[in-house]
């Protein structure tokens, strides 16, 4: 996980959660439990989080604090959900979403 | 419905001073906020804070927020968090969203300290995953431990965007350029020095043009501006990063204030649609008050005071103190806010060109334009003396609201007076023992403990520090000058840790002592990075 700060100058060592297992779009993913979702798939190096309806536009984290609802993906089967301020659980299964669905546009 | 005598909305550092005030005069208060946690922006600053020590002064923001929360828990403070204020109706009326219900709330008075929201600049790409706003990249590094991205360019030289430039070189990130659309550097000269001299170049009078890439930041363009902020064409630079920052300004969050009819301004000082309210945030309706960044942009050091103000002036509106009572203490609380008030950066000058102190001296007119005190320029500042020995050499240039090195040095070699902005001078009334409480204690990092000739040919420097790994005795590298660039080889002699420095290790190289008054940075030769 070489994108998580393992020690930081000024405030130490970075207290975590117990390490979870959830999925991102069906694949296997390592997180710690009660971090923010997006936190978790930034340190895997997930980027996109979903396209928008009308363009198909990449959307990703913008900022961070559960304003811009820019980072909403499908979370447990439910959509919109801003994983910016959503804590990572064990096993959630997170998913992109396009649109407001977890089905790639050409499929809908 | 339950009611309380004062509900607050907002915990952050206006909110939860306010909460703290009205409930020692034992109003029954309830302070409401949206976030998980409380605290608002204070747990993502990790620098020292200015001012003097009744504002806190070279304490980092993370603490502050932990001494907030535990006046609160004392003072009986109650903090519902997961709870957005969605309404604020007649007769003080709070609406509250919890979880997947709604609750209706009565007050008698009401403190808005909702704080503010970030602005951000449009340009193609800007919606691409990797362009994120300064406070994203300051609450994934700060509080969740994770790295924003590798290569970063930052828009936006005021203090925000300084800062979080500096702190995203403390978790390893590189910072490839800082670009501002304006002519001059925006925050305080001290932040951009101490990003300068780590080697990030500065860019004003520049701004983006593109940001690349299909699915995610890829490069960035960037190109001069006119006075007209027109692109020049032909200035194109290029750079490869996979991260674009932006720090471009706040805009309050007054919406709550609108909805509840109270009379609003558009107040671009203040940062945008503000209530029109007294200078203790007393707004057109009786009772209901505004505290912090909603009622115009400035710091956490100020919203603290605004938020004590408005927790002091709840408690008189509804009678749990009388009117002398609330003067004395609003006499006090005034001085406090004054004294940050004060200095080129005020409210007062927001906009204004400054071109001497107010000692009279030039202006360092690169630090504006490159973010750094040139060479020749320096001399003329009152702290930079020559002296034989180890001496502090005080690079602070700017008139800012700050004293804690005047009270730092146990042999009082550094004077500022009475009036809290006045350039620190040194006065040597004892010998300098080279203790290095001064360096330390600077919350702008803009201190130096300088030894310009050790006898053998070599000078002594010995620089504030903060960041890993730290280099040991014995490390060999460069110094980098003022501007980032490479000046000598260095040595590092000792490396000093305290308690007392808080975090802010005291380095101290070696150079040829011709180098003495321009080497500023220390870099291991084997993390040097080529630019």
């Amino acid at each position: 996980m070489a994108d998580r700060i393992e020690e930081h100058p000024i405030l130490g060592v970075v207290e975590k959660g117990r390490k979870v297992c959830f999925s991102f779009d069906g694949k296997e993913i390592e997180g710690y439990e009660g971090e923010p979702i997006a936190a978790a798939l930034k340190a895997a190096g997930v980027m996109v989080h979903r396209y928008t309806q009308k363009e198909h536009k990449p959307r990703g984290i913008f900022c961070a604090i559960g304003r811009c609802t820019d980072c909403v993906m499908i979370v447990d089967g439910v959509p919109n959900v801003r994983t910016c301020i959503t804590p990572l659980k064990e096993g959630m299964a997170v998913r992109t979403q396009y649109g407001v669905s977890d089905k790639a546009f050409e499929e809908q | 419905m339950k009611r309380y005598d004062l509900i607050i909305v907002g915990a952050g550092p206006s909110g939860l001073s306010a909460a703290i005030e009205a409930a020692k005069k034992g109003l029954n208060v309830i302070v409401f906020d949206e976030n998980e946690k409380p605290g608002g922006q204070l747990f993502k600053q990790i620098h020292k804070f200015f001012g003097s020590k009744e504002h806190r002064a070279k304490v980092r923001g993370f603490v502050i927020g932990r001494q907030l929360l535990e006046e609160a828990a004392e003072a009986g403070v109650t903090v519902k968090l997961n709870a957005t204020v969605i309404g604020l109706y007649q007769d003080k009326e709070v609406v509250v969203k919890q979880g997947a219900g709604i609750k209706h709330y009565k007050a008698d008075s009401v403190v808005i300290a909702t704080g503010a929201a970030e602005n951000m600049v449009l340009f193609p790409g800007w919606t691409l995953p990797g362009v994120i706003g300064a406070g994203a990249a300051q609450t994934m590094m700060n509080l969740h431990g994770i790295l924003p991205g590798k290569k970063i360019l930052m828009l936006g030289s005021g203090n925000v965007g300084l800062v979080v430039s500096f702190q995203l070189m403390q978790c390893g990130c590189e910072v490839v350029a800082l670009v501002d659309a304006a002519p001059r550097v925006g925050g305080y000269g001290v932040h951009a020095s101490k990003v300068a001299r780590c080697g990030v170049p500065f860019y004003l009078s520049h701004t983006i043009v593109e940001a690349e890439g299909e699915e995610y930041v890829k490069g960035v363009t960037i190109a001069e501006v006119d006075d007209k902020f027109r692109f020049i064409p032909g200035t194109e630079k290029h750079f490869e990063v996979d991260t674009i920052c932006m720090a471009v300004g706040l805009s309050p969050m007054s919406q709550l204030l609108k909805m509840a009819g109270a009379e609003m301004t558009d107040d671009p000082r203040r940062g945008g649609q503000v209530p029109v309210c007294d200078k203790y945030g007393r707004t057109s309706i009786p009772g209901v008050f505004a505290a912090g960044d909603v009622s115009g942009i400035e710091e956490a050091s100020s919203a603290m005071i605004e938020g004590r103000m408005a927790g002091v002036i709840a408690a008189q509106f509804l009678g749990y103190i009388d009117k002398e009572e609330l003067d004395k203490e609003l006499a006090e609380l005034d001085k406090a806010l004054d004294g940050l008030r004060q200095g080129m950066f005020a409210p007062a000058n927001r906009g204004k060109l400054i071109e001497k102190t107010e000692e009279g001296i030039d202006i360092s007119s690169n630090l504006l334009k490159k973010g750094y005190v040139a060479d020749d320029e320096i001399d003329r500042f009152p702290g930079v003396t020559h002296k034989k020995g180890i001496h502090p050499v005080i690079e602070c240039t700017q008139n800012i609201p700050c004293n804690p090195c005047q009270d730092a040095c146990p042999k009082k070699c550094i004077s500022i007076g009475d009036n809290i902005t006045s350039l620190p001078i040194a006065v040597y009334e004892g010998d300098c023992i080279g203790c290095g409480m001064c360096v330390a204690s600077c919350s702008g990092q803009a201190i130096f403990l300088v030894d310009e000739d050790c006898g053998d040919g070599s000078a002594t420097i010995t620089i504030p520090y903060e960041f890993l790994p730290l280099p040991k005795e014995g490390t060999k590298g460069v110094a980098l000058g003022r501007n980032g660039h490479v000046v000598c080889e260095a040595e590092v002699v000792s490396v000093r840790s305290a308690t007392a420095f808080d975090k802010t290790h005291l380095l101290t190289m070696r150079v040829p002592k011709e180098y003495a008054m321009t080497a500023r940075f220390f870099k291991e030769a084997e993390r040097e990075v080529s630019r």
